[in-house]
């Protein structure tokens, strides 16, 4: 294991023991018995997920607002994709798009890539730089404008402001 | 219920029989590295729907595994067994 | 079959058509992004329908978590991997269809 500059921090381990709790109370479908080998596992599991990555200014209260957000516009994905595919004469136009970066690198980015791949007609295809290389599904929608919409939600999630 | 989860179940199989169709035709290693990941999802699907008609709690571990292995079997394909010289018969 | 069995069930036939419609966009769409595209998005809101449909039914709230959580990985390695082919085809010079 590579070596930890200022041993485990001990808030973070507390912090992600949590959701760690509540994946393993899932994961043994709530079986009383089960937490003799869960407590310990969720503990290595927090300890190990301390050293590995760094803590993220995630801030929480963002959260319930973009979970709306995304779940919506990922549901109106589907159905645009969906109406494509299954329409007789397959009304599509792709393009490549460079979109630029706002948010600085790390995290967020890679969030943010990842993200437009379920939203409307977009697939990220490669960052290059501060260029994030975008398929489009039809060239002729401001697409752009929908990146930076989901960019701007990122932002606030991550507390930063672009 | 159960019936129309099994109905369900044997619909999505047949909507994977289909996708097999990229898997066979590609015409790139990509298209049908796609076609796999239909498989990873549609199974996690079918798992699920037939964890509940069997009362099999455990079919809901086995989905929960394949959607991990799906993921780790792209990522391999991707890092490992791609080749570099796709474009050169990649196009239709 | 009482108001929350038929919720569930509209819940399931939809999340279907969702998965017919990823694979005649898997069959039917001309290169490896726009397959990519269909499959992605139709078949995470499909997957999400079904388990939706099978959280009303699911007996205690920890099963119903389950379900969720194998959503949300299934969600999240989806979205990566599309990233991950695409950004490999390009790179691999896999030209894009054009009108």
């Amino acid at each position: 294991m590579a070596a930890i500059p200022e041993g485990p921090r001990w808030a973070t381990v507390a912090a992600r023991s949590v959701p760690f709790a509540g994946v393993w109370w899932a994961l043994a479908e709530g079986a009383p018995a089960s937490w003799w080998v869960g407590v310990p596992a969720v503990v290595l599991a927090a300890l190990a997920s301390a050293a590995l990555m760094p803590p993220v200014p995630i801030v929480w209260r963002e959260l319930p607002g973009f979970v709306p957000f995304f779940l919506k516009r990922s549901v109106l994905g589907g159905l645009d994709v969906a109406r494509r595919a299954l329409h007789r004469r397959l009304p599509i136009a792709p393009a490549i798009i460079d979109y630029r970066f706002r948010l600085p690198p790390g995290l967020a980015r890679v969030m943010l890539a990842n993200t437009i791949s379920l939203l409307p007609g977009t697939l990220g295809a490669g960052m290059e730089g501060d260029l994030l290389k975008v398929h489009v599904l039809d060239g002729r929608h401001d697409t752009a404008g929908e990146i930076a919409k989901v960019e701007a939600a990122i932002a606030r999630v991550f507390g930063m402001t672009l | 219920m159960e019936t129309l989860y099994i109905l369900l179940a044997l619909f999505l199989l047949l909507n994977l029989g289909a996708g097999m169709g990229r898997v066979f035709r590609g015409p790139t290693a990509a298209d049908r590295m796609a076609a796999a990941q239909l498989f990873g999802t549609t199974a996690v699907a079918m798992l699920l729907l037939l964890a509940e008609a069997s009362g099999q709690g455990a079919l809901r571990d086995v989905a929960l595994v394949f959607a991990l292995l799906a993921a780790v079997a792209a990522v391999a394909f991707v890092r490992r067994a791609w080749s570099e010289s796709e474009g050169n018969h990649g196009d239709d | 079959m009482g108001m929350i069995d038929y919720l569930a069930a509209l819940l399931l036939l939809t999340g279907a058509v969702f998965y017919l419609a990823g694979t005649a966009g898997l069959l039917r769409f001309p290169d490896v992004y726009t397959r990519l595209h269909a499959l992605t998005k139709a078949d995470n809101v499909g997957l999400g329908m079904v388990v939706a449909g099978l959280m009303l039914q699911a007996g205690s709230w920890s099963v119903a978590a389950k379900l969720l959580l194998t959503w949300w990985l299934v969600m999240l390695a989806g979205a990566a991997v599309a990233q991950l082919v695409a950004t490999g085809a390009l790179r691999r010079g896999v030209k894009p269809w054009r009108r």
